[in-house]
């Protein structure tokens, strides 16, 4: 990798300078989006959405997450319109575009395989969506020299497709779509061929620009923790069915199934087999929970988060205490990971690595485990 | 050491049969040079062969038809085969399996029996209508025939190497299917035409058999003439005329190659 590979970091750093200007120039109207009872199937078995209703704000970094056939890239596809949905409608900007073409929606994609057009540059492909909408070639060039600064592509726009990297065709990709100034930006996992340095890099750059031009973005992965990133909104989908939408924070402290908060990847659920009053019993044992903090009709799991609990602390008389050895350590740098048997469970607990004596294999340890941190999850 | 013969036995097939291959060529090309009017002393070397030939008007006649023949029949061969191609490649996830055996049949089947089954239906159908009296009329539309399955599969075969995507993002940048068919199908896949266009170039040009039974008396073709010539002996004079058909097939196949191989990069 060469040069232009170190442009990334390098438009981190400078976007600050060019913000406010970039920011004047472009004043435009967000749109939000409408999908009521939208339906769709694949052959006679394949459901892939299953009635999803969903608003999604104007100016929101939304993104629509779940494992992979879980309807997340289908929704995708009928906002862009390269799906046609068998029931429900779309609304953008309030106006219904169920059936327009994609060719007429004021939507661009940014393709998980970036869809760089191989028989033209650089600079053709970012003028391709002007150019077919007739626009002159003044403007074309305008704003290609406009996109070009806004992204910080520099030389590449004189490069042939053929003689960019991975990363530089995600910023072309991104650029191609953006110079269209649609209502919607839709991007489709575009991170997921990068390795993990680049791709952080990219997610906090996309996240800025999305912040900048305060445009309406879509964005689809099976990456939770892309999800929580860059996201204003989550839309967690399993089965073609919406299970949870909210703040990245809502989704990942207050999952409302089991789905929802394994997927954030929480591994400690444990079922509930009775409660009464704030109390519940559960497979570690009787433990009293915060009522106010629970949504109503919650049951069925108990969520720990290994990061609340406390080990081998002084543990204040309302709180709940566990006894439990442990049974492997992980040491990851700046934080500890313990799995820990508790009553025949397994119990993963995290603790920051401040320099505390560490807990070996086969110690002894008592666990308090705070009320308030407590989460019941229907199943 | 019986690796060690294996590879020395297959060397010499490897000289075998490019000697066997391109002797033959190499012979016809040398001799068109000859000064003397024999095929099997070279004397010295001369260009009278091709003044000769220039001023046999039968022919430039031959030649003139070879052209023409060649020339309309491709450029209908490209545009019908790639509008199939195009369609295979669209409809490549339905059942069409039959659809494309008729493609390919012409490919395998043997010409003696294709042109044939031309030349009998031509002649019915002209007693039958007075329309495709036997000639060059009949001679494209039979060239077309056995061009358009090469066109239709290296079409077909530079749109299933394309990123399936590409497709897309074209409609999602605003482009119509018209501006979409000018602005991405065509310019994307104009090397695989062009190679197509050479490729189906040099199978007419050469080609004898179904130009014989499809062709008509005023519709002499080069391979025709020469074949009608080499009656009477070879002649130097048709040593040159194979040497310049030589040359000829020979760019036109650099050509095709060189395009599709620029498509695929």
């Amino acid at each position: 990798m060469n040069n232009p590979t170190a442009v990334p970091a390098a438009a981190a750093r400078e976007s600050a300078g060019s913000h406010d200007e970039v920011r004047e120039k472009a004043p435009r109207k967000a749109s939000s989006i409408e999908l009521k009872g939208m339906r769709k199937r694949f052959g006679k078995d394949t459901v892939a959405l299953d009635g999803v209703d969903l608003t999604i704000e104007a100016g929101e970094f939304f993104t629509l997450l779940g494992p992979s056939g879980c309807g997340k890239t289908t929704l995708l596809r009928i906002l862009a319109g390269l799906e046609e949905p068998d029931d429900g409608s779309l609304l953008i900007g309030g106006t219904d575009i169920t059936d327009i073409p994609p060719h007429r929606r004021s939507v661009n994609t940014v393709f998980q395989s970036y869809a760089l057009f191989p028989h033209l540059s650089v600079r053709d492909n970012l003028a391709f969506g002007l150019r077919m909408r007739g626009e002159s070639v003044a403007e074309r060039e305008r704003k290609v020299a406009e996109v070009a600064e806004f992204i910080h592509l520099g030389p590449l726009v004189e490069r042939r497709v053929d003689q960019l990297s991975g990363g530089q065709r995600q910023r072309i990709a991104l650029a191609r779509a953006l110079i269209c100034e649609p209502d919607v930006l839709l991007l489709d996992e575009p991170l997921s061929a990068l390795d993990a340095g680049l791709r952080g890099q990219l997610q906090v750059e996309l996240q800025r620009i999305q912040k900048r031009l305060s445009m309406t973005f879509v964005f689809v992965t099976h990456d939770q923790d892309e999800a929580m990133v860059m996201s204003d909104r989550i839309a967690v989908l399993d089965g073609g069915i919406i299970q949870q939408v909210g703040t990245p924070s809502e989704v990942y402290e207050h999952p409302t199934n089991a789905f929802v908060a394994r997927f954030m990847g929480h591994d400690n659920l444990f079922a509930i087999h009775g409660s009464q009053d704030d109390w519940v019993d559960t497979e570690l044992g009787r433990l009293r929970l915060d009522m106010s903090e629970q949504r109503p009709d919650q049951d069925g799991w108990l969520l720990i988060r290994p990061e609340t609990l406390e080990l081998d602390v002084e543990i204040p008389a309302d709180s709940n205490r566990l006894e439990g050895v442990v049974k492997e350590r992980l040491y990851r740098g700046s934080r500890v990971e313990y799995r820990l048997d508790v009553n025949g469970q397994t119990l993963m607990a995290v603790a920051s690595n401040l320099g505390q004596r560490l807990h070996g294999v086969g110690d002894r340890v008592t666990i308090g485990v705070c009320p308030e941190d407590l989460v019941r999850v229907a199943n | 050491m019986r690796k060690r013969t294996l590879q020395r036995g297959l060397t010499g097939i490897w000289w075998a049969t490019l000697f066997f291959l391109y002797l033959p060529l190499a012979v016809i090309v040398l001799f068109s040079f000859n000064s003397a009017n024999s095929t099997a002393v070279f004397s010295s070397f001369s260009l009278v062969w091709y003044q000769r030939l220039l001023g046999n008007e039968q022919i430039i006649n031959a030649f003139g038809n070879s052209l023409i023949l060649a020339v309309s029949s491709s450029i209908v061969a490209l545009v019908v085969g790639c509008l199939i191609g195009y369609g295979m490649y669209r409809h490549r996830h339905r059942k069409l399996g039959w659809l494309i055996i008729l493609i390919y049949l012409p490919i395998v089947l043997p010409d003696i029996v294709f042109g044939i089954s031309e030349m009998a239906f031509f002649v019915e159908f002209y007693r039958l209508t007075g329309f495709l009296q036997p000639g060059l009329g009949t001679m494209i539309i039979a060239h077309v025939t056995f061009q358009i399955p090469f066109v239709a599969l290296i079409v077909y075969s530079r749109f299933v190497g394309l990123d399936p995507t590409l497709f897309e993002a074209a409609k999602d940048l605003y482009a119509t299917p018209f501006k979409r068919a000018l602005h991405f199908l065509l310019p994307t896949i104009k090397p695989a035409l062009i190679s197509a266009f050479f490729l189906s170039f040099t199978l007419s040009i050469d080609d004898f058999v179904i130009s014989f039974f499809t062709s008509g008396p005023e519709s002499t073709t080069l391979p025709i003439y020469i074949w009608s010539a080499i009656k009477k002996g070879i002649t130097p004079e048709i040593n040159a005329i194979a040497t310049l058909m030589i040359g000829a097939v020979a760019v036109a196949a650099i050509l095709s190659l060189l395009f599709n191989r620029q498509g695929r990069r």
